[in-house]
């Protein structure tokens, strides 16, 4: 594809034109006109700007174009932006120490355990870290500033979800391969134990039906086992379910690519957007997500719910609801795992669960 | 794909070697430009902030150094003098202007003297200077598409605006395509004639530097033609989905406005229907009706499917699958809702109308022969009460222009039949319609009777059957490319401008109708690219028509045609 630079014809024209210009200025007394106009914009405004301007009148009076500080916030996102690089890296290091402890060794990689536990841990701080400030985000100022934070915002936000759903999927991996491990491994035990029972049964005739001491050694040693992959899992999987929540509070800041919000002429004509007042549609999201049945059309699901970004909003809150809902059943699933499958408990999750689904 | 990957580039361009956060500036046509090919999640991603109009940062005084200003505008007075303002007191750290044509010197002399504090860091023309809708079809959206229909002295100045903006247009295609074509023209078309030469002016003599590229064994050739030549294909309803939308909703630099419409959701209020965002309108944009709704059906299926997994959670396994799975859910089901509510508002419509019916005629008009029949048919659907104006109109502009020599007697009936039954739109329309895309207007042969082979293919297609008898029609476009497909344009109706020539087949085509294209013509353009027949087509028009769109321009041609008589 063709282009034309036209930069030096410009700069031609613009020196040409500027060095016309100067004897105009040096006539003049102070060539103060030419700075005034430079920092009165400053001046009128009421930002955190510190104008570094030089009061040198003339020649020079074209650097009178004074640069300020940027304001505030752009600290913040930088900090933000930095920690996800950090996240980053500190990814890469999980990715290699999963991969480390799910080779065959010799020791009982409890070592790679507490590596992994750090990493995981670390990298969900700095993740919980940047999205609290993340949402700290304000939409104060004027409206072009509130827009620039909006879509600052919305661009971290993005970051920090994929960062998120990428440690999840990692995660969920890794679960997944040291559960066929392991249960490779008690397999394998209970199958020694089977065969060793029959043979004994076989040797010993019908007269012994208990356990001996020998199996019930082996019975607890593989009981230990379970106990431990239990809480290996719980662990992995309270954090999936951290993250998850994370995932769902930032859904509320990203976009939906391919749908109108995505265009750009649309967000040009539809700048301001409040979602503080999302929250009292979030009442009324909790009064209804009880009370609506799985419709017949899809299309029925959204007569209810009223503006394009509350309805956003309101998808993502729902979501938060029964998000929490997973830590809660995650954090009982430790003592109480057979009483979970329950009726009481799972319906009401359930319960949960399917209003939000059919409310999407 | 080309059209749409070019405007592409030129954004990656202009905004991959700025560092740092940066504003994006756009005019209103730039907006469009922009908008189709580029979505705001990518602009994110490329550390563009904030994104405003030229005239409305103007309001706004408060400085934000710390953002770099990317303009791109298109190069016009209004934009040079809003430049000119903004460079006085600038409010950006820095200053990379892009403007979509060529600048003029005098435009770059008053940028020139504007920038007192030498914060313009770069002046460029990058090329992107026509609305790429689809792969192979673009559009310029120029509002006063109507001037095209008349003389030249009843407002030369327009005209030339009109000129203007069409020659800039091409140009810019041709420079994004890094090519230099051969331009013909149709015949009887004085305003085909001046836009062609105006352009071929501005690649061979004026710019000739700029446009000198790599030539190729045959050049590209670039056919100029008129709207008028063919003035069925936009009266004319559709049944097939990208069209029938425009037609009976209408669609804006790929976005479908559903606010009038009846009562819809909010978040469906405006859609996006773009073949490249979006996977299941790419492959169902050239079906038609009877199919779409088939795979409409299909993916609804699909979709409750996926919706009634996710709703037996029994395990943790489940809700974190769910999770994991939510962003793709809801994309879906945003899609599902999209099309469905397209295709139920137009169904609705369809009923009301009986557009069924009236559509059986049309095509009948546009295809067939029979003026008795044809003339009974459209009696009787005049009569017809619950047909709208509109249609009624319509009709009696296909039997004028079907059957304009044959039955004076019966045309005049007709005529005072539309006039008794539909205030709004009186006869003299229709004549106007006559006066300028009549059958003694026209060059190509837009019924197939003109010469003995023509009539003999009819009569042949006639007796083989039509598959669907409301997509029977082609556009006379069609019969165009095939021509040159066939290298059998005949030099007699499209000549070449000054010594041009082509010897052999070109491989790259650019057609562009003055005064508009159809969507129907670029599904054409779309599936003889498909066929691979070693020729790649590309359409352009001044806009997109519809029906309603085709009207209103003759109805405003009409005013002012007779407004300028009056004034002499």
């Amino acid at each position: 594809m063709a282009t034309r630079n036209r930069t030096t014809v410009f700069r031609k024209y613009r020196d040409a034109l500027n060095s016309n210009r100067l004897p105009e200025l040096s006539s003049t007394s102070s060539g103060g006109p030419v700075i005034e106009m430079a920092t009165t914009s400053f001046l009128n405004s009421n930002r955190s700007y510190a104008p570094l301007s030089t009061e040198d009148p003339g020649p020079s009076s074209r650097d009178a174009f004074t640069v300020g500080l940027p304001p505030d916030w752009v600290d913040v996102s930088e900090e933000i932006a930095a920690n996800i690089q950090r996240a980053r890296v500190t990814m890469a290091e999980l990715v290699k120490a999963h991969a480390k402890a799910l080779t065959p060794s010799f020791g009982d990689g409890k070592e790679d355990q507490c590596v992994i536990e750090a990493l995981s841990q670390e990298i969900t701080v700095l993740l919980r870290k940047s999205e609290k400030r993340l949402q700290k985000f304000s939409a104060s100022g004027s409206s072009e500033d509130s827009n620039i934070r909006r879509n600052v915002q919305r661009f971290l936000a993005t970051d920090l979800q994929n960062l998120s759903m990428d440690l999840r999927k990692k995660q969920s991996m890794y679960l997944k391969r040291l559960q066929q491990q392991k249960e490779g491994h008690d397999g394998l035990d209970l199958e020694m134990n089977l065969n060793e029972n029959k043979s004994r049964w076989e040797d010993n005739g019908s007269s012994d039906m208990g356990f001996s001491v020998h199996q019930m050694a082996k019975l607890k040693m593989s009981e230990q086992f379970t106990a431990e992959r239990e809480r290996e899992i719980r662990q992995v999987l309270e954090s999936v379910n951290e993250l998850a929540q994370i995932m769902k509070d930032l859904s509320v800041l990203v976009i939906d690519q391919g749908t109108i919000v995505d265009r750009i002429d649309y967000n040009i004509q539809n700048v301001a957007v409040s979602v503080e007042d999302g929250f009292k549609q979030l009442q009324k999201v909790l009064s209804l997500s009880l009370s609506l049945s799985p419709p017949r059309t899809h299309t029925h699901a959204h007569k209810v719910l009223y503006n394009h970004n509350k309805l956003s909003f309101l998808k993502h809150s729902t979501f938060n609801i029964w998000s929490m809902h997973i830590s809660e059943c995650d954090f009982n699933w430790n003592c109480r795992q057979r009483k979970l499958r329950e009726k009481g408990e799972w319906l009401r999750v359930q319960q949960c669960l399917l209003s939000c689904a059919s409310s999407c | 794909m080309v059209l749409i990957s070019a405007v592409r580039d030129y954004v990656n361009r202009m905004l991959q070697d700025i560092s740092g956060m940066k504003v994006l500036i756009l005019d209103s046509q730039t907006v469009s430009i922009v908008s189709v090919v580029y979505s705001q999640s990518e602009l994110l991603q490329k550390e563009v902030f904030l994104v405003e109009l030229v005239d409305s940062i103007s309001k706004s005084k408060e400085p934000m150094s710390h953002l770099k200003a990317v303009y791109f505008l298109r190069p016009t007075s209004e934009n040079i003098q809003h430049m000119r303002r903004q460079l006085a007191s600038p409010r950006f750290g820095e200053y990379h202007l892009f403007f979509s044509n060529l600048l003029k010197d005098t435009q770059l002399h008053i940028l020139a003297d504007s920038d007192e504090h030498e914060v313009v860091q770069q002046v460029q023309e990058f090329y992107a200077d026509f609305v790429a809708n689809d792969p192979y079809h673009f559009s310029l959206n120029i509002p006063s598409n109507y001037m095209y229909m008349l003389p030249a002295v009843v407002d030369p100045s327009n005209l030339q605006h009109f000129c203007d903006r069409v020659v800039d247009g091409i140009a810019a295609i041709f420079l994004a395509l890094k090519r230099r074509p051969v331009v013909r023209y149709q015949r009887t078309s004085d305003i085909a004639k001046r836009i062609a030469q105006e352009t071929s002016k501005l690649m061979y003599q004026q710019e000739s530097g700029l446009f000198d590229f790599r030539r190729t064994e045959v050049s590209p050739l670039l056919l100029v033609i008129d709207r008028r030549d063919d003035p069925v294909t936009p009266l004319l309803n559709q049944w097939t989905y990208q069209a029938m939308v425009h037609e009976l909703i209408g669609i804006q630099d790929n976005k479908v406005d559903l606010r009038n419409i009846g009562k819809t959701s909010k978040d469906q209020q405006e859609v996006v229907l773009s073949s490249e965002q979006d996977a299941f309108f790419k492959a169902n944009m050239y079906e038609n009706f009877g199919d779409i709704g088939m795979n409409i059906k299909r993916m609804v299926d699909e979709f409750q499917q996926v919706a009634k997994s996710n709703q037996s959670i029994q395990t943790i396994e489940d809700m974190a699958k769910f999770v994991d799975n939510y962003p793709e859910y809801r994309k879906m089901h945003g899609n599902v809702s999209k099309h469905v509510s397209l295709v139920t508002e137009m169904s609705k419509t369809v009923e009301e109308r009986k557009l069924m019916l009236v559509s059986q005629t049309e095509q009948e008009l546009a295809c067939n022969g029979g003026q008795g029949a044809a003339f009974e048919a459209v009696t009787n659907l005049l009569n017809n009460e619950s047909v709208s104006d509109i249609d009624r109109l319509r009709l009696v502009m296909l039997y004028a222009l079907r059957y304009e020599k044959e039955s004076p007697v019966q045309l005049m009936q007709l005529f005072n039949k539309l006039a008794s039954q539909s205030p709004k739109y009186k006869p003299g329309l229709v004549q106007f319609m006559l006066k300028q895309a009549g059958v003694d207007k026209r060059t190509g042969d837009l019924y197939g009777n003109r010469d003995l082979l023509n009539i003999a293919l009819n009569m042949a297609r006639g007796l083989k059957g039509v598959e669907n008898v409301y997509t029977q029609h082609q556009p006379l476009l069609f019969q165009t490319m095939e021509s040159i497909t066939k290298g059998r344009l005949r030099d007699v109706d499209y000549p070449y401008v000054g010594n041009h020539f082509q010897q052999g087949r070109p491989q790259e085509v650019v057609i562009f109708i003055v005064g508009g294209t159809t969507y129907e013509e670029s599904r054409s353009v779309a599936l003889q690219n498909a066929i691979n027949s070693g020729i790649r087509f590309i359409l352009g028009g001044s806009v997109v028509l519809n029906s309603k769109r085709f009207l209103k321009d003759l109805e405003d041609a009409q005013r002012t045609a007779r407004s300028s008589t009056n004034l002499v």
